[in-house]
């Protein structure tokens, strides 16, 4: 209480002092200072700054949005490229969420890994508990692998809370539904390989263990999961069952789960491509399930060449709010950008941009559909990758191109050349496939901005590997205002918690 | 997909960084070594028209191995039971392929969607896979006449600095025998051996059994030790789509040599 005066009379002086900013800039700076449009935009940046209020009420529904691997080069590189695809120079445009009101940055190291994967990062953003690398929603004291040392320490995640309070729950992800993100939601394991019972080991299976799309739709929380929207059919269907693309189930207990998801709850629909995704009705379906390939879903960039059709991220994330949000307790909803993390291991930076722009268009969806009163909407990341934005290249030089120069106004029609006497990309990776033992290639008569072309690396690795800095929190909605400054990634589920009133702990 | 006999030449050379299909078709590092003057094995009539069998090819010259490819309706594979190393292609929709390369001793596959093809950049030909990377090779050469064998055909002829002499089986629509030379040096795949469909489907079930990866998991799967050796230590895809480490040699296995 002794505080509260200090504190109002800082809040008092601070809104004072930008209200009366731009005047008191005017009388000590030049005009052409002032007047100048990136002078005005920033004071009004700040002004809508000032004059926004906390919203720290409870919020009814959340939205965690995921892009696997999509580190703050990726998104720089992502808003560039969709600004550039746009006719613009590129670096002034925002992705959807970059306009959030509300930041932070997530240290994203696991208990036994400076530089972690998904399965840690995961079950640290919806339990608020890290753990060690490959384990899925069960704490460090299980042993990677082994199913024994994880009973009794599973983790409850901000799913369950949710069901457990009445809530709708979904969802949704263009990697496996089964990949370690989105089943960190709802699984518990210390192997995330453990994707079907197929994968499991013996040990496994004899102590009890279930496999992850098991779990999904056999041992799920509540009343169910309302929504599960992606990839990984095969993991759902018996090995003797051929699918409608012409690939076969993977399991080996004979189960089919897309079965049992239509047989366990009512109302329930089980679709595996874009017409029957189309076909449903939101208002009379209660349960969605679909699994839209054998594995993970293609990329973004080869989505419209699919065999079967396949939903975009944004149309997943849109039908889900609108089955979701017939709950009046409200929901959460878990959407992941998962190929993002897969193009970078492939060190093919034009397919990472595309399936970020492609969340970027999923956030943009849900903040058409909700509240942004009783919707707490928070955007990250799981991890970073090796992807730099380098050189001095030109402002609205293509960012997949060649490093280009300013010259005068205009852009030099030559290529910056490195030591080597070689000219490089603005986008490359430290380590991955594209680098070459021996002599650089020239990429002078390349066309580098192709959706095929893989960015050229440093240390030659077959796969591109996760990088280790922190990533971004973006929020907006009811608790938003949590997200501040540099943050364990585990506080997310902290915010949600808090915000939602999840029941996880009292603050 | 692109038809490019180049890529599916480097395609096949995947089973292969310094002989076989790689050494014929670069044909720039032969010994001088004659060819066997066997003769091929001739296919039972009653494999006319089918898609269903193997054949076994050895090379002679300054490689010496074996080659089995496996035709299996849309499937075929090549494997090479020297270093029990696979590439398996399914043109079951002939647009999308879908490809899987099969390491038997470790009994372990790495199963390749469209995007992961699209992104190392690998297109291929359904009719080159098929044809042992034949078909557009019989295009450019003259047909000399009937061969050996029961419909068969002979061709010769230049073909980008190398002279072919090929003898093609028209009812398996594979080359029987397949000669070449280059600056004096000559090399020879022959067929040693036609494989009946029920071996052919005992190795594909087998390799069915393998624990399986998906390319796109690999870089996730760091802890993996089959896996970390192909991010760490090989497999290079995106300069030269081989299954090689990067002193050439072919990863975890014996050499073709």
């Amino acid at each position: 209480m002794k505080t509260l005066p200090h504190v109002l009379a800082a809040l008092t002086a601070a809104v004072a002092a930008a209200l009366v900013s731009q005047t008191a800039n005017a009388a000590v700076l030049p005009d052409y200072q002032t007047q100048s449009s990136w002078f005005t935009a920033g004071a009004d940046a700040v002004a809508a700054k000032v004059a926004q209020a906390r919203n720290t009420g409870s919020t009814k529904n959340v939205i965690l949005f995921v892009g696997d691997g999509m580190g703050v080069s990726t998104l720089t590189a992502a808003r560039i490229y969709q600004g550039q695809a746009a006719g613009h120079t590129g670096e002034e445009n925002r992705l959807s969420f970059e306009t959030f009101p509300y930041s932070a940055l997530s240290k994203t190291y696991s208990v036994n890994q400076q530089t972690p994967d998904s399965a840690p990062t995961m079950t640290a953003m919806v339990t608020g508990v890290k753990t060690e690398d490959g384990m899925l929603s069960v704490s460090s004291d299980s042993i990677r692998g082994n199913c024994l040392s994880s009973k009794g320490n599973e983790l409850k995640t901000a799913l369950e809370l949710a069901e457990d309070l009445g809530k709708s729950t979904g969802i949704i992800s263009t990697a496996r539904l089964t990949h370690a993100t989105p089943a960190a939601t709802y699984a518990h394991t210390p192997e995330r390989n453990w994707e079907a019972d197929s994968n499991m080991t013996t040990e496994a299976i004899n102590n009890g263990c279930h496999d992850i799309a098991y779990q999904l739709v056999m041992d799920a929380p509540g009343n169910g999961l309302e929504v599960a929207l992606g990839g990984g059919r095969s993991y759902f269907l018996p090995n003797t069952v051929t699918d409608g693309e012409g690939a076969t189930g993977r399991r080996a207990d004979g189960n089919d789960l897309t079965a049992a998801w239509t047989e366990n709850y009512s109302n329930a629909a089980y679709v595996w491509n874009q017409e029957q995704f189309d076909a449903v009705d939101t208002t009379t379906t209660d349960h969605l399930l679909g699994l839209f390939q054998s594995s993970h879903m293609q990329y973004e960039a080869d989505r419209a060449d699919d065999v079967g059709g396949e939903p975009s991220l944004a149309e997943m994330t849109s039908k889900a709010i609108d089955l979701l949000a017939k709950n009046d307790q409200g929901y959460f909803l878990m959407v992941e950008g998962g190929r993002i993390d897969h193009a970078h291991h492939a060190g093919n930076a034009s397919r990472a941009l595309q399936d970020t722009v492609a969340l970027s268009d999923a956030v943009k969806a849900a903040m058409d559909k909700v509240d942004l009163s009783d919707t707490l909407i928070i955007v990250t990341a799981d991890h970073s990758h090796t992807f730099t934005i380098a050189g001095y290249p030109a402002r609205g030089n293509p960012i997949l191109g060649l490093v280009h120069a300013p010259e005068d106004t205009t852009i030099a029609q030559d290529p910056t050349l490195a030591n080597d006497g070689l000219p490089y990309t603005t986008l490359g990776y430290a380590n991955g496939p594209g680098a070459k033992n021996g002599a650089r290639a020239d990429l002078s008569a390349v066309d580098t901005t192709d959706v095929e072309f893989l960015q050229q690396a440093q240390v030659p690795l077959s796969s591109e590997t996760h990088a280790a800095e922190d990533v971004a929190i973006y929020a907006t909605g009811p608790g938003a205002y949590l997200f501040q400054g540099s943050v364990e990634q585990n506080v997310i589920f902290h915010v949600m918690n808090q915000a939602a009133a999840l029941g996880g702990t009292k603050y | 997909m692109t038809l490019s006999p180049a890529h599916t030449w480097r395609n096949l050379a995947t089973l292969f960084k310094a002989g076989a299909l790689f050494g014929l078709f670069s044909a720039n590092a032969f010994a001088a070594v004659a060819a066997k003057a066997d003769s091929p094995i001739c296919p039972a009539a009653t494999l006319n028209g089918s898609q269903h069998f193997g054949v076994q090819y050895q090379l002679s010259g300054a490689q010496h191995g074996t080659l089995q490819l496996l035709r299996r309706q849309a499937q075929t594979a090549y494997f090479n039971p020297g270093n029990g190393v696979g590439e398996w292609w399914n043109f079951s929709v002939a647009e999308h392929p879908s490809f899987i390369r099969v390491f038997a001793k470790q009994q372990r596959r790495i199963d390749y969607y469209m995007g992961d093809l699209r992104t190392l950049n690998i297109h291929v030909s359904q009719p080159e896979i098929e044809s042992f990377a034949a078909a557009h090779l019989r295009s450019q050469l003259r047909h000399k006449g009937a061969g050996s064998c029961a419909d068969s055909q002979v061709y010769e002829g230049d073909y980008q600095q190398v002279h072919y002499r090929l003898l093609w089986s028209d009812s398996l629509q594979l080359p029987l025998q397949l000669t070449t030379e280059h600056k004096g040096q000559i090399k020879q795949w022959q067929a040693s051996k036609i494989m009946p469909a029920r071996e052919v489907d005992m190795l594909l079930s087998r390799w069915q059994q393998f624990a399986d990866t998906d390319y796109a998991d690999i870089g996730d799967n760091e802890t993996d030790p089959f896996l970390a050796q192909m991010i760490n230590q090989g497999f290079i895809e995106h300069s030269e789509h081989a299954v090689y480490n990067s002193n050439g040699q072919p990863m975890s296995g014996q050499h073709i040599h």
